[in-house]
């Protein structure tokens, strides 16, 4: 009795620390990837990617085999704890926009795509696109997947009753200047009173400081956050709210308000055309497309990247610029939304037919010039770090009215802090 | 929190009198939530469960080698717990005096980043609001638990249904809850503005007040809460002995006189159990902000929604580790923290000792 109960405890004990161990193993093991160079594993994000275009490429490159990964999500996190080991980093990863930057300090960690054949294709894709991903001493370590052009989406119903330009040229010419775009916008709140212009005046922010050629940070790694551009885009950007006509939504409830009409234009990306369709079908050919006031700007628009441990870099960069071809990318706009990044994508049938959500209308005609016009901008690795408090003040003077001078203030004096941080001069 | 049993306290039976025995045995189930946060309590709390053998004590090394079977038993428990817990906390230590983006080379930078920390103003405002929804919701929550804990106790029939209905809230994915009450404290568009609106009242801007933030956070913390608590407390009514009301009625004693002079003194040792658990919970919020405030956000993510107002310090923390890959000081920041907690544990343990001196 006393045998076999101690042979069963050691059991029990044998059980429960396999199971640990196993357990302690799952946590471990991330997506595969591999150091052989015939099994290749992708990642990227729900949407990063067209699914149908990848599924291609796998039966393309029959010579090896592509293993993919849809990670969900922090990707930029997962990606981070992917590369420390060869192991678990995969041979080909999606980089979001918004992130390049921050693994430019650590491009050793990626193949320089210029050394696996990318240097041909690069006159095809577009430059300021490019140096998002370039290193200061000229290492490239993203590919372009698609960008975000940004324009002005407008009712042109609402537009219509207010008695303002309805025809897409014209609302391009008459509202060219943001001062232009607000007293529209005054017009339209007047006549249409649940209307109002932007949904919060951060958006309008980001898309000024998306239309110069300097950020918040310099190439010398200065903080320039406090001068005259950066003072002239935060005082522009206070305009609609001063004007009343913000609709200073910085809530889950965007979708309610672009669906029954509390919004009169969207600024924002070429993909943002799927936010505003997938929100509010039923406005379906009410929408138009008009050039942004003050310029063309760019939001989001992401890459592929090469780990350093890869093991055959040179077929992944052969997969990433076959999914990347201009045939292929207007596949990637048809299916995912992914605006080209290779200019001849733009004369294909994929992009130059008419949107119904837009009453027809050839919106390439309004994003393909802007995309090739987009001012090129240094974006150091902590600009997105830097540019937060700005956006939360913003943010802070929708909510609380806070007062915009002294909202500018503290955004400034955060912002330095931040920057102080970040190792920013 | 985690759904550990609390069977420790009830059982010794407080008919002896609640001392400060049972008072420190309260303390244990204090381990981290498995949603995460730096977890720092658990180690601290870890040490006084070891089990008190009865008789004679040989050495430690006999010991080790007489029960190894059990000792064997619970390892897998602190093998998981040394990979996922310890280490992880200790490396944050050492990661608290570098500056180290995540996959560059680190740099010792020595006391810098709480030099940072004390000059940052965003921190301390961080700490404010943790603090200010810590209270919101632990208050209101503690007490609707004991009022439902001791109704649920004097019913005779559907005991089983109302306990499962308790506890349903705290085993609810709390992203799941969060959506819901976006939805429904929604500025515009939600179903609480709906019913104002309807009955002819000015809609509240929930979602962009810098207070009602976070009153729907700790409501939404309440709201999961409040049953696991009264569950808590149930145990503990059950515990009291019937003799006592008896003798309490006999000697004329009302419902409200029984509650606050038998129910509340008896059920002592459990209550500062909840308190030193919703403490060290209560003070984590970290999911709550991070869903309701649009974290997804390729500008500005996990800002803490408008003002900044719902911005606790586990989701800054977050914030600039994962977002800003600044782990040094986010590391600083999750230690600040836990001093901070350790802190209020230590307050709040001190309160209720020197109320259970007091005859």
């Amino acid at each position: 009795m006393d045998l076999s109960r101690r042979r069963f405890l050691q059991a029990a004990v044998l059980t429960a620390a396999t199971a640990g161990a196993t357990a302690a193993c799952g946590g471990g093991s991330g997506p595969g990837g591999g150091k052989d160079s015939k099994n290749l594993a992708l990642w990227y994000w729900s949407g990063g990617l067209s699914d149908k275009v990848v599924a291609d490429a796998k039966k393309h490159f029959s010579g090896v085999s592509l293993k993919t990964s849809v990670v969900g999500g922090d990707f930029k996190t997962k990606l981070l704890t992917g590369l420390r080991a060869a192991q678990s980093a995969p041979d080909i990863t999606g980089v979001k926009g918004e992130d390049i930057a921050s693994f430019l300090p650590n491009a050793d960690r990626f193949i320089d795509l210029r050394t696996v054949g990318a240097d041909r294709l690069v006159p095809q894709y577009l430059s300021w696109k490019l140096k998002q991903a370039t290193t200061q001493d000229g290492k490239l370590i993203g590919f372009p997947i698609d960008i975000g052009p940004c324009a002005t989406f407008y009712r042109e119903d609402l537009f219509a009753q207010a008695g303002l330009p309805t025809d897409p040229a014209k609302v391009s010419a008459e509202l060219s200047t943001w001062d232009d775009y607000f007293k529209a916008g005054v017009e339209l709140h007047k006549a249409v009173p649940k209307t109002f212009l932007v949904n919060n005046i951060g958006s309008v922010f980001s898309m000024i400081i998306g239309q110069g050629t300097q950020r918040f940070i310099d190439e010398n790694n200065r903080f320039i956050g406090d001068q005259d551009h950066i003072r002239t885009a935060w005082t522009t950007a206070v305009k609609p709210y001063t004007l009343g006509i913000d609709a200073k939504i910085n809530d889950n409830t965007w979708n309610a308000a672009i669906s029954n009409g509390a919004l009169g234009t969207e600024i924002g990306a070429a993909w943002h055309a799927l936010d505003i369709s997938n929100a509010a079908p039923g406005t379906k050919g009410n929408w138009r497309v008009a050039n942004l006031p003050g310029g063309p700007s760019n939001l989001g628009g992401s890459f592929l990247a090469i780990p350093a441990t890869s093991g055959n870099p040179e077929e992944a960069f052969k997969i990433i610029s076959w999914i990347l071809s201009p045939e292929n990318q207007a596949r990637g706009f048809t299916d995912a939304a992914l605006f080209p990044t290779a200019p001849a994508a733009y004369k294909l049938p994929a992009l130059t037919g008419g949107d119904p959500f837009f009453g027809g209308q050839k919106t390439i005609e309004i994003f393909g010039p802007a995309a090739e016009k987009i001012p090129s901008a240094y974006e150091a690795p902590a600009d997105a770090a830097v540019s937060a408090p700005f956006f939360s003040e913003l943010t802070s003077i929708e909510a609380k009215g806070k007062d915009p001078d002294e909202a500018w203030k503290d955004a400034v004096a955060q912002a330095k802090q931040i920057a102080e941080r970040q190792g920013v001069k | 929190m985690p759904p550990t049993p609390v069977t420790g306290p009830a059982s010794t039976g407080p008919a002896s009198g609640p001392g400060t025995g049972h008072a420190r045995h309260a303390g244990r189930p204090a381990q981290d939530r498995p949603r995460g946060g730096p977890g720092g309590g658990s180690g601290r709390h870890g040490r006084r469960i070891r089990p008190v053998s009865a008789g004679s004590r040989p050495g430690p090394r006999r010991r080790v080698a007489r029960h190894w079977p059990q000792y064997l038993a619970i390892s897998p428990y602190y093998l998981i717990f040394t990979v996922f817990m310890l280490f992880p906390v200790l490396y944050t230590v050492y990661l608290a005096f570098q500056k180290w983006d995540g996959i560059g080379d680190m740099h010792y930078v020595g006391f810098q980043q709480f030099r940072f920390l004390w000059d940052d103003p965003i921190f301390w405002l961080s700490v404010r609001n943790t603090l200010v929804i810590w209270v919101l919701s632990t208050v209101p929550m503690l007490c609707l638990a004991l009022v439902l804990a001791v109704l649920v106790n004097s019913t005779k029939r559907l005991t089983a249904f109302y306990r499962v209905a308790l506890f349903i809230p705290s085993i609810t994915s709390l992203v799941a809850i969060a959506i819901f009450f976006g939805a429904v404290f929604s500025n515009n568009f939600g179903l609480i503005n709906a019913i104002l609106r309807s009955v002819h009242m000015s809609a509240v801007p929930w979602m962009s007040n810098e207070w009602t933030i976070k009153l729907v956070i700790a409501t939404l913390m309440t709201w999961q809460w409040t049953g696991y608590n009264a569950i808590i407390y149930l145990a503990g009514l059950q515990a009291i002995p019937s003799e006592v009301y008896e003798a309490a009625r006999m000697d004329g004693a009302g419902p409200a006189r029984i509650f606050f002079s038998i129910t509340i003194p008896l059920l002592r040792p459990i209550i500062l159990f909840t308190v030193v658990v919703s403490t060290v919970t209560g003070l984590q919020s970290f999911t709550e902000p991070q869903v309701l405030f649009g974290s997804e956000a390729a500008t500005n993510p996990n800002s803490g929604g408008p003002g900044q107002a719902g911005l606790t310090t586990l989701l800054y923390f977050y914030h600039q580790a994962f977002d800003n890959n600044d782990f040094g000081y986010g590391a600083a920041i999750v230690w600040a923290f836990f001093l901070l907690i350790l802190l209020i544990v230590l307050v709040n343990w001190r309160l209720v000792q020197r109320k259970e001196r007091r005859p």
